[in-house]
């Protein structure tokens, strides 16, 4: 009998998921363990395997369609078989998660989007990389499957790769020798219009998903956002004791700026439960444990793992989940329920690296707030016996949802975590 | 061209007839009564002897290659057999005269003449030398198997030594002479005098002149003896030897005791077929080969025709001759008449002549006719003749039991030894000078005008305020060559040079000048228009032992000079079994601006050849320790030279040239510019076409090129190049070769294979257009520019932020190209 191969649930909030490549073509035979396709999620990257040996009777849905969790993909059986009924189409398996039309229509969406760009890719759906850049790939982690090459005929080549891996600030030496393109695009080769001063590239799924999320929290939630700044010379002080420590090999793990802050914003959270919680609507949940999501760019889009229990992690353990969490994210094998914004309770996004002096991040709804930490900048402060000198200050934006916090207990919260930086001790 | 000689109007415009001599043919007329008086009884049995060891040593292989049995001993032969049964009076009559220390030179089809040689030497020889002679050979192996329960005397080994040497050659056991890696038609043992045999028709034509050099101007003592075949004479290589041996300048020219003609006979052992070609009657038109020597000279050659089915009268023919030799008006032609009663190999199956031919000469027997002659003059009795044949029979099927025995006789062990034929391409010798003695020079170095020239110059192309020197005062390209060479004329005493234009003019391209003043004639003269016979020569002067520079004024001209530099050249030393050394320079100048058949660039097809070293430097500095490698070296180098660069100053070795001896290894790269975004690997000139495409990539696309250069093609070590490419991840390799097929090609795919893994981009050739070489006006359009570099790099490698590019490196345009065959 024909074995339906069903779209998995990867999470517990994921609807559907995309089918990034085929590996299997219909009628061909396959055997338990092979890799059928490969699929994502707006956050994570997966392979299924075969459940079944026997013929690939049927696929439903081709290369870049969005397709419900839990709908037949394709089927298995013996050359003969009978398989309509699987067929997702055909009306009495239409499965009622998807009822919704703009659901399908994105279906729709999808598929083109993937037909647009297969130029780009082999007939056979094999990514044009270099061999160097591949290697530099696996070797640091970077997903791959879905850059977009800037090499001859789309080749992904070592740039790119590099530019995943430094992030926005690729070497400045690249960027003079390489034509830039806008990262992320799938698979989409980029359109040259003889003449024209611009290109045009359609957006990628993943970049869909995002905007779609972050549209979704600024039109509906209330949002504001306080700015504040943290005299840093403790944390500094600490920095340079850990740098010397593992000079000297007297201590081997690294913890940055941002795992202290990190640690001072569990500290505050725990004094202020209102702002570690989830606005539901008609409901307020207060979480007696925090779950700290941290912002991290990959090679895929931004991610936003959670790191569940953060509130009983020492400095040091806390510095070492952090650092799993966003090399997770990195290398695409995140557990997927960590990436959903309803797994952290409150999250940090850390711009200092690049400059930022201070800007208003956006809420990963349903939390209440989120907090973003600006570059050190050096101001003239008193030291006391109006002695003034210049002291690093470290700028703090936070954003909250009005409908959950008033600013009162906002700005409480925020000197809080202020004063627990000032207050650092290592 | 001398300024001694003149070429006066008056008497060469003067009316006369040429006027030819009689050229003997078949005079030989003595009666065997009149030759007791030259030869003992032993003497005409020993000639007898030899006869019926050759007729019997091939009647063996015949039946070997025909019913796979000799003498009830089963065996298969599948490698060549071109036998010489009916030819072995000729063969006897040539070799008997001969000393230990004369040369025969032969063909594809000499089996005969290597053992009359040997069987000669070998009488020849007194015990006392013969033995060491065997026992170092090879490091006794031969000697050993034949010596094991050897009852009888030396020479009697020496003849069991010869007969497995040659047998185990032929069916290519370790044993044989030249480990088995002659084989048949390559069977030599130089210590009896005998040097290779060829398998290409007419290939000694042109080596053996080059022996005949090496006893002149080396003063060695002996003849060379050119054996060669009747339909031979159709080839460039023996008709450009024959030019090259009887130049006038030897005998008007060369100083004191060196004046005078080449030791040198050219034997033509005429069986009037080449192959089944009729020479006479069909495929030539000189109807009695002798003719030939009077068109070459006004002595004719001293060229005869003598009854190769008589001994006698081939004895009688080579003491004259060797007279003449000794008289210094050699070379000589000798057309042995001869026929082979046997096929052209054992799968002839005689087409082209009738049985009626065939039987006719079988009833003039050599050996049946030759040994009634002594039984009716009463000189050996037929039993005593018949004797010796049954014994040949009888030791033939104990030296073939030998040869054929695994145990005894292996093959080189492959399995045991994968890379040992691998370890005999190259002898990679070091050696100072081939031979003690002091250099025949004219004067002292230091007054010699060219190098007092050098001193004056300035050996970095930029003076000491940083500023370029003038190419009148900048020390150049062609004085790092000269400055080799003539250092090394001056240390080793057996170094000539030779080639078109080499004596006074001082090369085509001014490389030579000086050396006219430092060189007497025999180390430094001028060739006929005859590249083949230019590389020939070198070839036979290399193998005799002496090191030796010959120049291929254009490399376009090297295709004259194709079987010596494709099938001669490099087959030796390995086909010798180690036995030979091959110093032999071939200077090639590529040109620029003479159009489609005096500009090409043909390294690739040299690197293609195992068996050649092959150099190609773009800068003086490297010129001048590559070419000190090469004279220091013992193998075969072709050296590759620009014109383009003649008068180039170093630019990337800021110390300058060094005014001292110093060596560049063969095979080494060279970066000649660091970077670290991508890797250009150049050959030859394009160096400097590649150096500005690195200026042009750092200043407009900010990109840094490391620029490799790499000197030699082989050998060639990649590791450095690897290098570079792991660090850029990106290479473009340039020459000025067409692109089709080129070494570039080799070097990328090799690259590809030992650095797929590093690579952003597939290794990509910019060469030269598959097309003729255009007018030098439009030059540019077919040798590789600095800006195909760039674009070549914007299209297939990485694209540069705004780079529009003027040549299409697209795909579609590769394979449009690739289909249209340009």
């Amino acid at each position: 009998m024909a074995i339906p191969v069903l779209m998995p649930k990867q999470g517990q909030s994921v609807e559907t998921c995309i089918i990034t490549k085929w590996f299997k073509k219909k009628g061909e035979n396959v055997s338990v363990g092979d890799i059928l396709f490969s699929y994502e999620t707006d956050k994570a990257a997966f392979d299924l395997e075969s459940p079944a040996e026997g013929i690939l009777l049927e696929t439903f849905f081709g290369d870049g369609a969005e397709v419900p969790v839990l709908v037949n993909v394709a089927v298995i059986g013996k050359s003969g078989e009978v398989f309509d009924s699987f067929n997702p189409s055909s009306s009495e398996t239409k499965p009622s998660a998807v009822s919704d039309a703009s659901k399908a229509a994105e279906v729709v969406e999808a598929k083109k989007a993937s037909e647009a760009v297969s130029a780009t890719k082999e007939p056979e759906g094999k990514i044009r990389i270099s061999p160097r850049a591949k290697c530099m790939a696996e070797d640091k982690g970077v997903d791959y499957s879905s850059l977009q090459g800037s090499g001859p005929n789309g080749r992904i080549i070592v740039s790119d790769i590099e530019k995943i891996i430094s992030g926005a600030a690729a070497s400045a030496r690249t960027e003079t020798l390489i034509n830039t393109k806008a990262e992320f695009s799938t698979t989409a080769k980029t359109v040259y219009h003889a003449g024209s001063d611009y290109t045009e590239q359609p957006l990628s799924n993943v970049r869909k998903l995002i905007a779609k999320a972050m549209q979704a929290s600024l039109q509906n939630s209330a949002q504001l956002t306080h700015h504040m700044s943290a005299d840093v010379r403790r944390l500094l002080e600490a920095r340079q004791k850990i740098k010397k420590d593992i000079a000297s090999g007297k201590n081997q793990q690294d913890i940055t700026l941002n795992d202290m802050i990190c640690w001072c914003v569990v500290r505050a959270l725990e004094k202020f439960p209102e702002v570690n919680s989830h606005f539901m609507g008609d409901s307020v949940r207060t979480f007696n444990k925090v779950h700290l999501g941290i912002a991290v760019d990959t090679p895929r889009g931004l991610m936003v793992p959670s790191v569940k229990n953060a509130d009983g992690f020492h400095l040091r353990q806390l510095s070492v989940e952090l650092k799993s969490a966003a090399d997770a994210c990195r290398k695409g094998n995140i557990n997927p329920e960590l990436i959903q914004s309803t797994a952290a309770t409150f999250t940090v996004s850390n711009l200092g690296n690049y400059g930022v002096e201070m800007f208003t991040p956006v809420i990963n709804l349903p939390q209440t707030a989120i907090l973003g930490v600006c570059t050190i900048i050096n101001r003239p402060a008193n030291l006391g016996n109006n002695t003034f000198a210049f002291v690093p200050y470290i700028g703090l934006s936070l954003t909250y949802d009005h409908r959950a916090v008033d600013g009162g207990p906002a700005t409480m919260f925020l000197k809080e975590i202020r004063d627990q930086i000032e207050a650092f001790t290592y | 061209m001398p300024k001694s000689q003149n070429i006066n109007p008056k008497v060469i415009r003067k009316p006369q007839f040429i006027e030819f001599g009689k050229i003997p043919v078949n005079q030989y007329n003595k009666t065997i009564e009149e030759e007791k008086k030259l030869f003992s009884k032993e003497d005409f049995i020993r000639i007898y002897h030899d006869m019926v060891v050759i007729r019997e040593f091939e009647t063996m292989i015949n039946l070997i290659k025909t019913t796979n049995e000799y003498n009830g001993i089963h065996y298969n032969h599948p490698g060549p057999a071109h036998l010489s049964i009916g030819q072995e009076a000729s063969a006897v009559g040539m070799a008997y005269t001969l000393d230990v220390d004369d040369f025969i030179f032969g063909s594809h089809r000499s089996h005969g003449e290597i053992l009359a040689k040997g069987l000669s030497a070998i009488h020849h020889l007194d015990e006392g030398a013969l033995y060491p002679i065997m026992k170092n050979h090879l490091g006794g192996s031969t000697l050993n198997v034949v010596e094991k329960g050897f009852k009888g005397n030396i020479k009697d080994l020496a003849i069991h030594f010869l007969l497995y040497g040659a047998l185990a050659e032929i069916f290519a056991r370790e044993n044989g002479f030249n480990k088995g890696l002659g084989g048949s038609m390559h069977a030599f043992f130089t210590p009896f005098g005998i040097y290779p045999n060829n398998a290409i028709v007419g290939g000694s034509g042109d080596i053996s002149v080059g022996a005949a050099l090496y006893k002149k101007i080396n003063r060695k003592s002996g003849i060379v003896v050119c054996n060669i075949g009747d339909a031979s004479l159709g080839c460039g290589p023996v008709w450009e030897g024959i030019c090259f041996a009887t130049m006038d300048q030897y005998k008007t020219l060369w100083d004191g005791d060196y004046r005078g003609g080449l030791p040198l006979i050219f034997n033509f052992m005429n069986n009037s077929y080449g192959m089944g070609g009729q020479t006479m009657g069909e495929t030539m038109g000189y109807n009695i080969l002798a003719r030939v020597g009077a068109g070459v000279n006004p002595e004719s050659m001293y060229a005869e025709r003598v009854d190769g089915y008589n001994p006698l009268a081939v004895i009688d023919a080579f003491k004259r001759k060797k007279k003449i030799l000794k008289e210094k008006k050699g070379p000589v032609l000798l057309d042995t008449l001869t026929y082979r009663t046997s096929g052209h190999s054992p799968s002839d199956a005689s087409s082209y002549r009738t049985k009626e031919e065939v039987e006719a000469w079988q009833k003039e027997d050599s050996i049946i006719v030759y040994g009634n002659s002594l039984v009716i003059a009463g000189i050996a009795k037929k039993d005593e003749l018949d004797k010796i044949d049954s014994e040949t029979k009888e030791l033939l099927t104990q030296i073939m039991k030998l040869s054929i025995d695994e145990e005894i006789s292996p093959r080189i062990n492959m399995e045991k030894d994968p890379d040992c034929i691998g370890k005999m391409m190259f002898s990679n010798g070091s050696v100072d000078r081939m031979e003690e003695g002091k250099p025949e020079v004219l004067l002292s170095l230091e007054e010699n005008p060219r190098v007092k020239s050098i001193k004056n110059k300035e050996r970095f192309y930029l003076d000491k305020e940083g500023k370029p020197v003038s190419k009148a005062k900048v020390y150049q390209f062609r004085d790092g060559i000269f400055e080799a060479i003539i250092d090394r004329f001056y240390k080793d005493p057996t170094l000539a040079a030779w080639g078109e234009e080499n004596r006074d003019w001082g090369g085509a391209f001014a490389v030579y000048r000086g050396l006219t003043e430092a060189l007497p004639y025999h180390r430094l003269f001028n060739s006929p228009i005859s590249e083949g016979a230019i590389v020939g020569t070198a070839i036979g002067y290399g193998m005799c032992g002496g090191r030796v520079i010959a120049e291929i004024m254009y490399c376009d001209f090297l295709g004259r000079s194709g079987d010596e530099v494709f099938n001669q050249l490099p087959k030796w030393q390995a086909m010798s079994g180690n036995v030979l050394k091959m110093p032999v320079v071939i200077r090639v100048s590529v040109g620029s601006k003479y159009g489609a058949q005096h500009s090409q660039d043909w390294s690739s097809l040299t690197a293609h050849i195992p068996g050649l070293k092959v150099v190609f430097p773009a800068t003086p500095y490297d010129a001048k320790g590559l070419m000190n490698s090469a004279l220091q070296g013992t193998d075969p180098v072709i050296f590759f030279e620009s014109q383009r660069i003649y008068d180039i100053g170093e630019m990337f070795h800021t110390a300058g040239v060094p005014e001292g001896y110093y060596e560049i290894p063969l095979g080494e790269p060279d970066i000649k510019r660091s970077g670290d975004d991508i890797t250009i690997l150049s050959i030859g000139a394009s160096l400097y076409q590649a150096i500005k495409a690195a200026d042009i990539l750092k200043e407009k696309y900010g990109m840094s090129a490391e620029v490799i250069d790499a000197r030699t093609l082989v050998p060639f070590n990649y590791e450095q190049v690897i290098q570079s490419v792991k660090k850029t991840g990106r290479i473009i390799l340039t020459s000025d070769a067409s692109s089709r097929g080129s070494f570039l090609k080799e070097m990328a795919q090799t690259i590809t294979e030992l650095a797929f893994d590093y690579l952003d981009a597939p290794p990509v050739v910019v060469g030269s257009r598959n097309w003729i070489i255009p007018a030098h006006e439009i030059e540019k359009s077919f040798f590789p520019q600095p800006d195909w570099i760039i674009d070549a790099i914007h299209e297939r490698i990485v694209p540069l932020k705004g780079h529009q590019s003027k040549i299409d490196f697209s795909v579609e345009k590769s394979i449009k190209l690739n289909k249209e065959g340009v």
